[in-house]
């Protein structure tokens, strides 16, 4: 991959204090209104062992790689968390009474996505205002945080079509690399390769993988991933669809109360009540990419995700539509036993076998 | 195998959704629980048992608009719109101390949701799949405690094609968020109501005569906590089986203010009682936090026979302040997310640590029911406080439910060993 191409918003790396986020429903903007720099945190999976003591080992491996991490002294000393689900509070919880950071902020995630859940959203956005900016020791204000939203709306939007094409894997990798790096990251040169012919069509969905995991294991193993419904992925492509200037002339107040609502509206993590609006979407990305399976993959004790598994069986087997699922361990170590059990997958896709699943 | 076990055996294998829904079972149910044979140490779990019974068996019968909700859903709502109660996870404890639970963990299990889930959910899962669990005409679902909850509810609303309301209590209780939620309890009052025949106002109304009574109880109540702080403790935490389901289900209720009121004044004819023992018999005072497992086991007597006592249950505790009769649907809103198990786990832990100090415990037992992420997950910062505050804290791993977890002698050496340090 080049490193070369366009900075996204013309930032210089390091000049800024990292704020570290972990849930896809952090408005970065706010942050980077503050005049401070949104980094998305993922951890070492393989690493973790050393949270157990802090963090029930039956809790997500993604959160407790995180926890390692900071344990370890290598993430930032301010974050912001999203109540997204019982294992992100209590990381927030034990992050914040063992660790001491210098900054810790739990924002409020409602499921809803109705009047109240904006509400409630909007009441929090609003509290997260006060303390970055307290925090920053500046003001958010309707020009910095409008700016903001149009280069975040921008970053997405040039990132999807550098990575219109792609295979599922390259697109997580630019959409991570976003995440990690935020603004101030070098968008690669499109280089023209596209994700080809080869390889079994196939759409992944679940909550948050890396790009040289279980994913690499996917093409390794023959998938040709066309569509990569993660948190990681493809979720973290869409557009808000806030333009930056149908905010001029909101305050800092109007604007935040647009943002509430653009992020809930977004294509929803298995946590929402509206959670079967995710369904419709990963059923179109089937339809529309001409994929001829779905890969479900779910972190270990992930509940969002496990719980949402037999309900979108259903909507898949109702198309006709095969499912494999698999459980990552966020390490994925395992490789040749998930190897195996993709292959006998793709296997039975190339056979054109009528409608059945493997799970 | 004796006359109870072979009756247990019958029971179980007979089990079936027609006979939960049969009128002859539940007169035998209720005969039994009058019966010479139903003669609990508590008078109050009488009124407990008998209230449970009626209202189980509405549901069952289809007496009455069923409406399933979740732990921290305010029960006194459910009173005011006239609706019948059911909470899926408290028939889930039912279930396997009946020792039925296996069976419907396999169904859920086959279902597709994996063992890493709590088996309370699970059980509710395969058990109301099964049409073992009365259908819901609605179902609501506070966000708190745990988010198994909300997707369990979810989940079998789709299945059993059930109206689903979920309530998004704020983590932290601010003012404009304490109203919201107010509004979505407002809102649920119409929709309950319409369910239930009755117009908005007169659900309002119902309410406000709810909250009289469920501030009568919680006034009881704190007398029964005043006299559980005694030395010695009248009450062990073994013999308040109906304590937590009528905090869940029955404030609201005269029932409830009657259930406390027989507690409370058992209790004070204990305390006088030539039997009441003395304080040297308590060889340690302990608080209980989270749940105990519900199937048969011997280990609430094993610790009685070593002179150690739960003075303290987590989950028998009032956390709520007494409710505005002008403002009904803000103080449930209050009530629901004053709660120490919604937020982050410090308030969880700073209230703990507040527990241990006014009961004089010794010690503090978590139980870590596997699966239950939000407590399981906030347990090291709990035992950190409580630590803090000078209280030893033994976490304890296990399931509430799955009796195929359950092993004795491992948990009563880890028991054993924690006592003697005390």
């Amino acid at each position: 991959m080049k490193a070369e191409g366009m900075r996204l918003a013309g930032e210089k790396e390091g000049t800024r204090q990292e704020v570290g986020w972990l849930c896809a429903y952090t408005p970065v903007e706010l942050i980077e209104a503050a005049g401070l720099r949104p980094v998305r945190i993922f951890g070492d999976g393989a690493d973790s062992d050393e949270a157990n003591s802090l963090l029930h080992p039956a809790t997500c491996p993604y959160l407790r790689a995180c926890l390692a991490a900071g344990q370890r002294g290598s993430e930032p000393r301010a974050l912001v968390f999203a109540n997204s689900c019982d294992g992100m509070r209590r990381l927030h919880d034990a992050w914040k009474h063992f660790l001491g950071p210098d900054f810790c902020f739990l924002l409020d995630l409602p499921r809803r996505v109705d009047r109240a859940g904006v509400g409630i959203f909007h009441q929090d956005l609003l509290r997260l205002r006060d303390a970055l900016e307290s925090f920053a020791g500046r003001a958010i204000t309707p020009d910095s945080l409008r700016q903001a939203v149009g280069d975040w709306e921008r970053a997405r939007r040039e990132l999807r079509a550098s990575a219109d094409g792609l295979d599922g894997v390259e697109r997580v990798r630019r959409s991570i690399a976003l995440q990690e790096k935020g603004l101030s990251w070098s968008l690669p040169v499109h280089s023209g390769e596209g994700a080809g012919e080869s390889g079994v069509p196939v759409v992944v969905t679940g909550n948050i993988l890396r790009a040289d995991g279980l994913l690499a294991l996917m093409q390794e193993a023959g998938c040709r991933l066309v569509g990569a419904d993660i948190c990681s992925g493809d979720r973290f492509f869409q557009d808000l669809g806030i333009r930056e200037a149908a905010l001029e002339g909101l305050d800092v107040d109007a604007i935040i109360a647009r943002l509430a609502e653009a992020y809930l509206a977004r294509i929803p993590c298995a946590r929402m009540s509206d959670g079967s609006r995710r369904h419709v979407h990963v059923l179109e990305t089937v339809r529309t990419n001409g994929a001829r399976g779905v890969i479900y993959v779910s972190i270990k004790f992930c509940d969002s995700f496990i719980y949402d598994f037999p309900r979108l069986r259903a909507a898949l087997d109702a198309a006709s539509i095969p499912v494999l699922m698999l459980e990552s361990d966020y390490s994925d170590q395992h490789e040749g036993q998930l190897l195996t059990r993709i292959e006998a997958f793709l296997e039975i896709l190339r056979e054109n076998a009528p409608a059945g699943r493997m799970c | 195998m004796g006359l109870v076990e072979d009756l247990a055996e019958k029971f179980k294998n007979d089990f079936s959704p027609e006979l939960l829904r049969s009128r002859l079972f539940w007169r035998t149910a209720r005969r039994l629980a009058r019966s010479r044979w139903n003669k609990p140490d508590w008078q109050a779990d009488v009124v407990s048992l008998s209230y449970f019974l009626a209202k189980t068996q509405q549901a069952f019968l289809g007496q009455g608009t069923v409406v399933w909700a979740n732990l921290l859903f305010p029960p006194e709502l459910l009173h005011a719109a006239g609706a019948c109660p059911f909470y899926p996870e408290m028939a889930s404890a039912v279930v396997a101390s009946l020792g039925l639970s296996p069976r419907f963990l396999d169904e859920a299990a086959s279902a597709g949701f994996t063992r890493d889930t709590c088996s309370f959910h699970r059980t509710a899962l395969g058990a109301a799949s099964g049409g073992f669990y009365p259908a819901p005409a609605m179902m609501l679902s506070a966000s708190y405690p745990c988010d198994s909850a909300s997707h369990t509810f979810h989940y079998l609303a789709e299945k059993l094609g059930s109206e689903y309301i979920g309530f998004d209590v704020p983590a932290h209780p601010e003012p404009a968020s304490l109203e919201i939620l107010a509004g979505q309890f407002q809102e649920a009052a119409l929709r309950l109501g319409e369910r239930t025949g009755r117009r908005e106002s007169q659900v309002t109304e119902n309410l406000r005569g709810a909250l009289v009574l469920s501030n009568r109880a919680r006034a009881l109540l704190l007398d029964v906590e005043e006299m559980r702080r005694a030395r010695p403790c009248p009450l062990s935490g073994r013999e308040l089986p109906g304590q937590l389901s009528m905090i869940t289900a029955a404030f609201g209720t005269e029932e409830a203010v009657q259930f406390y009121r027989m507690l409370r004044d058992q209790m004070a004819e204990r305390m006088q009682s030539p039997d009441a023992g003395d304080a040297d018999g308590e060889r340690a005072r302990l608080l209980w936090m989270h749940l105990r497992p519900y199937y048969p086991n011997g280990l609430s007597d094993w610790l009685e026979e070593r002179g150690a006592r739960v003075v303290c249950d987590e989950f028998a505790l009032c956390t709520w302040e007494e409710m505005d009769l002008d403002e009904p649907y803000l103080s449930l809103a209050r009530k629901v997310a004053g709660h120490f198990l919604v937020g982050p786990a410090d308030r969880r832990a700073r209230a703990m640590a507040a527990a241990a100090r006014d009961y004089q415990v010794d010690g503090a037992v978590h139980f870590n029911h596997w699966g239950c992420r939000q407590s399981c997950a906030g347990a090291p910062l709990v035992r950190s406080r409580l630590a803090e505050a000078g209280i030893p804290t033994l976490i304890l791993e296990g399931d509430c439910v799955d009796e195929r977890e359950y092993q004795e002698g491992q948990l009563r050496t880890r028991l054993e060993g924690f006592l003697e340090s005390l």
